[in-house]
């Protein structure tokens, strides 16, 4: 075969396959970026509460950055984030590492630690909620069996935050526990060989071999918590559904109830687009820090 | 005089025209008529839409009609219906509606089929459109247009343990002055009773709150403006919350029926102010039949208003097929189905349901069920619908509502603070069109 009748059926070729994968092509970026247009188009216009609708512009952007509650929900929603992803981070690694020496742990036994996550929110929010009750949950009977002063956990505007993100903790450590034993699970022997020979402590071994080690591990867990954390949901509407007042009003919460409760859903994609934009902004800079910390 | 005479029968043979006109329509009317359609409803998965389509295959053989039934939690109901009705769509012919809540705002979107020909066209001759309860039709009214039918009554009560009164020699409250001094005595008497409890979650204050308005004398709003700061409204604001943080549970703030329910039932509250509808969950496993009376809210200055409001069953406008979703809102609110209903616990919006003989002798059982219709029939003769500010941006205005009471719960601010932060606010909600 020729140069050119080779360069005319490998061209041929390639057009076939082209044109047989351009609808699935086609369909799924069509899926993307409908709704992700139609969210822009829709936080360019104000929707009354009977829906008429009028093209604003970037009002419900300026409405937005003068607005207390988005400025207190944005609040809400960092404190959450920082304080379960530490929390997350710190459990999730201890836990696996637990995991990862217990080489004896019965198979049920590590099922039952990383079951929490398989859980679906909305049962983990009702479960919780039942245990927290101030009057008849199991929270406060123990702590008074303890001889501790009872707590109004979720209803209380002080302890709602940290509360919620125990929950949030308590239910997601083990899946970055998981991502972490994988990690752990693929660092070389050979390192841990020569710490031994060298006489390494297991606080050094951990500190100076796997910590750095398991450190692009650990963002990539954090990118995925972080995904999940800043667009948290589920667990707070069913607990609390922002309050007491609005001490756990995050800005997903507040979005959903401009939205869906008052009916103004120009102004709610305003609010879920700059929240969207949050959620990349922290992917893109944890992704940077990925970069940095691989080996 | 001849003239008198020849009116008066002029006038009765129109009389008869129309009653015989009237009859022939009902005795054309056929409920195969749609045979073989398919009717969509978007239902709240609460008691009354649950006892309602127990019901569902009798619906389908009198009418040869597949009801297709799409069922959610409220909210999740509200929210799938908001993406249908923006959208246009005509996925749903009927849906559930609350008019104390979203209708103004239904309404004025023009989500709502207008209901008022249909009443009037194609109805079975066993309807008894008169027979329905004259306030929740005219709660469903607007503009003119009637947009829901009732399907039930229900409002806030007082459910109370006689039990625990009697041994701490407490009376039980004949007006809201009296309940305070009744929940004190009661929580220096047993220190594991909570004396009283109501709804405490923001979004749900506005349910039990405007009762008390209402009774005390307030009103929501007075030329044009939010009215909460007024002497009534702080009255109504402090009177509330104070008895929920000095003798509620603790975390009432995130209290709503369900926990309220449950905390009466196992027996930890003394008084609880809660729905009607609630009957059902807090006398289930019958511990609290034998110790529980129930009466309307305490009258306060102004009486006893009491909230009054009723779920009703809406034609979409946006439906293809209005006249056969109109013979399942027919059926469903129909005397009969409303009587087995009843007799499921769901009160009845027609006072004929409640004096049927069947529905008396279930009544009748328990003294408890007596008392539970003695307080209906109070809501169906004094009931207010106002539930909340009654402005189209009624659902945005209980937040506020529920932000004053809870401030004032948590102690976050005077009274004077909570309700000019809400009036500000509400202000603002009265003026949108």
């Amino acid at each position: 075969m020729s140069e050119a009748a080779a360069t005319f059926t490998e061209d041929r070729q390639r057009l076939e396959l082209a044109a047989l994968s351009a609808p699935a092509v086609i369909f799924t970026v069509a899926m993307i970026a409908f709704p992700v247009v139609y969210t822009v188009w829709l936080g360019l216009h104000s929707f009354s509460s009977t829906g008429k609708q009028s093209f604003v512009g970037l009002a419900n952007y300026s409405r937005l950055l003068a607005d207390t509650e988005f400025w207190h929900g944005l609040w809400v929603t960092i404190a959450l984030y920082v304080l379960s992803l530490v929390l997350q981070l710190v459990f999730g690694v201890w836990l696996a590492l637990v995991l990862f020496h217990a080489k004896r742990l019965p198979g049920i036994v590590r099922s039952l630690f990383i079951s929490p996550f398989m859980m679906p929110p909305v049962v983990a929010g009702m479960m919780w909620l039942v245990i927290l009750d101030p009057s008849l949950g199991a929270a406060n009977y123990i702590l008074q069996s303890l001889g501790l002063p009872p707590s109004e956990w979720l209803a209380s505007p002080v302890w709602v935050i940290p509360t919620v993100a125990l929950i949030d903790t308590w239910q997601w450590t083990p899946y970055v526990a998981l991502i972490v034993l994988g990690g752990l699970q693929s660092l070389p022997p050979s390192v841990y060989e020569a710490a031994q020979i060298d006489g390494a402590s297991a606080f050094k071994t951990f500190q100076r071999i796997t910590l750095p080690l398991l450190l692009p591990t650990i963002v990539t867990a954090t990118i995925l918590r972080s995904v999940d954390l800043l667009r948290f949901f589920d667990i707070i509407y069913i607990t609390t559904q922002g309050g007491p007042g609005n001490a756990s009003n995050t800005l997903n919460i507040y979005g959903f109830r401009v939205g869906f409760e008052f009916f103004n859903i120009g102004y709610a994609s305003a609010l879920m687009l700059t929240l969207t934009a949050i959620v990349f902004g922290a992917v893109l800079a944890f992704n940077r820090l990925r970069g940095a910390v691989a080996w | 005089m001849k003239a008198k005479a020849f009116a008066a029968r002029l006038a009765l043979a129109l009389v008869a025209a129309g009653n015989a006109a009237s009859v022939a329509c009902a005795a054309d009317f056929d409920w195969k008529k749609f045979q073989g359609k398919t009717v969509t409803f978007l239902a709240n998965n609460n008691p009354v839409a649950q006892a309602l389509l127990t019901h569902k295959a009798d619906f389908e053989k009198l009418t040869g009609i597949t009801l297709k039934v799409d069922a959610y939690q409220e909210q999740q109901m509200r929210q799938r219906l908001v993406t249908v009705m923006n959208a246009r769509s005509d996925e749903v012919d009927v849906f559930m509606s609350l008019p104390s809540r979203e209708g103004p705002q239904f309404a004025a979107a023009g989500w709502y089929a207008d209901l008022t020909p249909m009443t009037k066209g194609a109805v079975a001759g066993d309807y008894d459109y008169a027979g329905l309860g004259r306030a929740l039709l005219k709660a469903g009214t607007f503009d003119g247009k009637l947009t829901s039918m009732p399907m039930n009554i229900e409002g806030p009560i007082l459910y109370y343990r006689t039990d625990i009164l009697k041994k701490c020699g407490v009376e039980p409250p004949a007006t809201i002055k009296d309940i305070e001094p009744a929940a004190k005595k009661l929580k220096a008497c047993d220190t594991n009773i909570t004396p009283f409890v109501s709804r405490g979650l923001k979004p749900a204050i506005a349910y039990t709150f405007s009762n008390m308005l209402h009774n005390i004398g307030g009103n929501y709003i007075a030329n044009g403006k939010s009215n909460l700061c007024s002497a009534k409204g702080k009255e109504a604001l402090e009177t509330y919350s104070g008895l929920l943080r000095d003798y509620g549970p603790p975390g009432v703030v995130n209290y709503s029926f369900q926990q309220i329910s449950a905390l009466y039932r196992s027996g930890r509250a003394a008084m609880s102010f809660e729905s009607s509808n609630e009957l059902r969950t807090v006398m289930d496993g019958g511990e609290r039949l034998k110790d529980t009376a129930l009466v309307p809210f305490p009258a306060g200055e102004a009486g006893q208003v009491p909230t009054a409001i009723g779920w009703g069953m809406a034609v979409s406008a946006h439906s293809k097929q209005p006249e056969a979703a109109w013979y399942f809102v027919q059926w469903a609110t129909s005397p009969e189905i409303q009587k087995r209903m009843a007799l499921q616990g769901i009160a009845p919006p027609r006072s004929a349901v409640a004096n049927d003989p069947a529905y008396r002798r279930w009544i009748e059982e328990e003294p408890v069920r007596k008392q539970w219709q003695a307080a209906l029939d109070v809501l169906a003769a004094k009931g207010s619908s106002e539930v909340g500010y009654p402005i189209v941006a009624n659902p945005e205005s209980r937040e506020f509502i529920g932000q004053a009471v809870q401030d004032l719960i948590l102690k976050q601010k005077t009274v004077d603070q909570a309700c000019a932060d809400a009036d500000k606010a509400l202000d603002v909600l009265i003026a949108q069109k």
